[in-house]
């Protein structure tokens, strides 16, 4: 039941804006309200988790599965759209997009929620796959949502990138398939996680490493690890921004849970540390990238997206360290796309606003938008780790898991990136806060229902960065359980 | 074919006649395997890849002229030498799982692992965003040559899944393919270089160009 509440209404709410031709505003409104009831499933579902029931199922073959780590990701997803929804065009009176694109920006918006909340619940590995690669496609039609010759490149970068990565991540997928159909042979469910794992032991080592070794390229490429990350600031700096944020909070946390499932897999098959150095290799390239390429922005959407190149690479090299660091990842991942939820929606506010993605055009935030520019400068804060936010509390746990593992060099190299990250982001950011502002004709706030819902999120931020509820730390204790084998 | 030819018919003959000798690899496959799955992949592959991706192909070919892929960034002599390097490779990466299979289409894995290499060398080196795509649907063939001739093919219900993705996936860069043409007025991606770190386009689309 729970499965139908969480993957039926986005679906449904695609439906509806398909079928209203013209589009109107309750069209929006009740997809919110579907993608609300989503959200409520997929509590629900983390609520058996917590209260220490077996794993939901559902379908022919256990064709879906819930457990801990699938509900965290599901709430994540279902947590993303709400709050984009709600957020996106088409709901107030300003009139950005025709109806057309409003339509069309509805129909793909929810079947992206759908395929995504699909891929994160599905037992098996070839629909998860089938799922991730549809989300590239429905994602990508949104990009050029106004056609201009910076949106074009990006999208055409942005499917071709992601289209070859992910069909690595299917040969990967289809030779840790062979290891299995050769050694434990032909069954129709041997895609599914839970056989895999089961079965992990038998199956050869070295075709796992090898199949291991593709799927990280693939999804990495998806979840936009250096050096697979080309294309993350070109779709993040030309696509909308609701899109945006989608892209970077749910799709992201969509990825990473496809690697994290997969890495389970072999971590079984060996605990030769095969894939904890990979991982670790990746996370801290991805770092280094991140946090380097941000000294040179000037467009503070592509800095953003340099920003999600750099917590992608923090959570990998959580992931690389043992149950601590494990633990560290999963609440960073949580941290993260609760403020990478509206991070990218602040930022498309005041590139509405002041007509320009320039960091040297927006001067003066404070004094034209107060409440925009503040909340702007609020997450920007929590996504550096600075208390009272939650991913200051990650990051500590993440520091504690290098030394208990006794990964100096990776505690210091950590240190030092994080610390040129800040000091790049304090820089950008003070030129956007403060100054004299480059034109006075800018918009100002927007209304004040929508600084609402940031203030809500901003609050959530808080809330993780002070004290962890019980339930959520169950659920992400449990999390753990299934990741550090 | 797809490394000394320039016109891009010959791109899309290419690929008509690969696949169409992998429907009938899938079929005999099917026979000796005594799997009735792979039938059904069989006829599907043929009708999806043999028939409705050349057809959509012809139509582009018509709304763009015939197209040459006339100065790709490896010439042709380089490119052959590439393509038999990478078959040598991926003799050399698939040797551990040619020697752990006994299935008798075990010899078929480098071939179809050479394939993908192929693919994704296509998609590097060539310039005009068609051949890209085509160098795509190589890829997608060389995996699913892979699947059916290590494994006997992975789960029908998955392979469903998997063409209905493929198709999708097609169709979405076709449409691109009208975008780029729209607002390029070329396919060639050369010209799509304006998103770098160095160039800052304001929303009015003129590019000011500043140094770093």
């Amino acid at each position: 039941m729970l499965f139908v509440a969480l993957l039926v209404p986005p679906l449904l709410a695609a439906a509806l804006a398909g079928a209203v031709r013209r589009y109107r505003s309750f069209v929006g409104r009740t997809g919110v309200a579907l993608a609300v009831v989503s959200l409520v499933a997929a509590v629900g579902l983390a609520r058996t988790i917590v209260e220490g029931g077996d794993p939901p199922t559902f379908g022919p073959g256990e064709m879906l599965r819930a457990d801990a780590l699938s509900a965290v990701a599901s709430l994540l997803v279902a947590f993303a759209t709400v709050v984009v929804l709600a957020l996106g065009p088409g709901l107030g009176s300003a009139r950005e997009y025709s109806r057309a694109k409003l339509r069309r920006y509805h129909i793909f918006m929810n079947l992206f929620s759908a395929v995504m909340l699909f891929a994160v619940t599905t037992n098996n590995v070839g629909f998860m796959w089938v799922a991730i690669e549809a989300t590239t496609i429905v994602s990508a039609l949104l990009i050029p949502l106004s056609l201009t010759k910076g949106s074009v490149e990006a999208s055409w970068k942005y499917v071709l990138i992601g289209s070859v990565g992910i069909a690595i991540a299917f040969l990967g997928t289809v030779i840790a398939y062979f290891g299995y159909a050769t050694l434990v042979g032909h069954e129709a469910h041997a895609l599914n996680w839970t056989v895999l794992v089961a079965s992990a032991s038998k199956l050869k080592p070295e075709v796992l490493r090898f199949s291991f070794a593709l799927i990280l390229v693939g999804y990495g490429t998806k979840a936009g690890l250096a050096p697979m990350h080309t294309w993350k600031p070109d779709a993040y700096g030309e696509a909308p921004a609701p899109l945006a944020s989608l892209m970077s909070s749910a799709l992201f946390v969509v990825a990473m849970y496809a690697i994290i499932r997969w890495k389970v897999v072999v971590d079984t098959a060996s605990s030769d540390g095969f894939s904890d150095a990979l991982v670790l290799g990746l996370g801290v390239l991805s770092l280094g990238l991140g946090a380097l390429s941000v000294v040179i922005q000037r467009n503070y959407k592509r800095m953003l997206a340099y920003s999600s190149v750099e917590h992608a690479g923090l959570i990998c090299i959580g992931l690389a360290l043992g149950p601590l660091g494990a633990f560290a990842a999963i609440l960073h991942l949580v941290n993260h796309t609760a403020a990478k939820s509206v991070m990218f929606l602040l930022a498309g506010d005041i590139e509405r606003a002041c007509g320009s993605p320039r960091i040297d055009d927006v001067r003066g935030l404070l004094r034209t938008m107060p409440w925009t520019g503040g909340l702007f400068a609020a997450v920007m804060l929590a996504l550096l780790g600075s208390p009272p936010f939650g991913i200051f509390i990650s990051e500590l746990a993440l520091f504690r898991a290098c030394f208990v593992t006794g990964s100096y060099v990776v505690l210091a190299v950590t240190l030092v990136l994080l610390t040129v990250a800040f000091i790049a982001f304090i820089v950008h950011l003070n030129r956007m806060l403060y100054g004299s502002p480059a034109t006075l004709d800018v918009a100002g706030d927007s209304p004040y229902w929508r600084i609402g819902v940031y203030l809500a999120v901003v609050a959530g931020l808080v809330i993780l960065g002070i004290s962890l509820p019980g339930p959520a730390m169950t659920l992400i204790k449990k999390t753990v359980e299934i990741i550090a084998v | 074919m797809l490394l000394w030819r320039r016109s891009l018919d010959s791109y899309a003959a290419a690929f008509t006649a690969q696949s169409a000798v992998m429907s009938a690899v899938t079929v005999v496959v099917g026979y000796y395997g005594g799997d009735h799955d792979l039938y059904v992949v069989a006829a599907l592959f043929f009708l999806l890849k043999v028939i409705l991706i050349p057809l959509i192909l012809r139509r582009t070919r018509r709304r763009f002229g015939a197209l040459r892929e006339d100065s790709p960034y490896v010439n042709t002599a380089t490119s052959l030498l590439v393509g038999g390097l990478l078959v040598l490779l991926s003799y050399a990466v698939t040797r551990p799982l040619v020697m752990l299979s006994d299935l008798p289409t075990r010899t078929g894995i480098p071939l179809a692992m050479g394939t993908v290499f192929i693919g994704l060398f296509v998609i590097i080196s060539r310039k005009k965003a068609l051949t890209q795509i085509i160098g795509f649907l190589v890829l997608e063939n060389g995996i699913a040559l892979l699947a059916i001739l290590g494994t006997y093919g992975i789960p029908l219900i998955v392979e469903l899944g998997v063409f209905l993705d493929v198709l999708m996936g097609f169709w979405v860069m076709q449409v691109f393919l009208y975008h780029i043409d729209q607002t390029f007025e070329s396919i060639d991606v050369e010209k799509l270089n304006m998103l770098t770190e160095v160039t800052i386009r304001p929303v009015d689309g003129t590019v000011r160009r500043e140094g770093v």
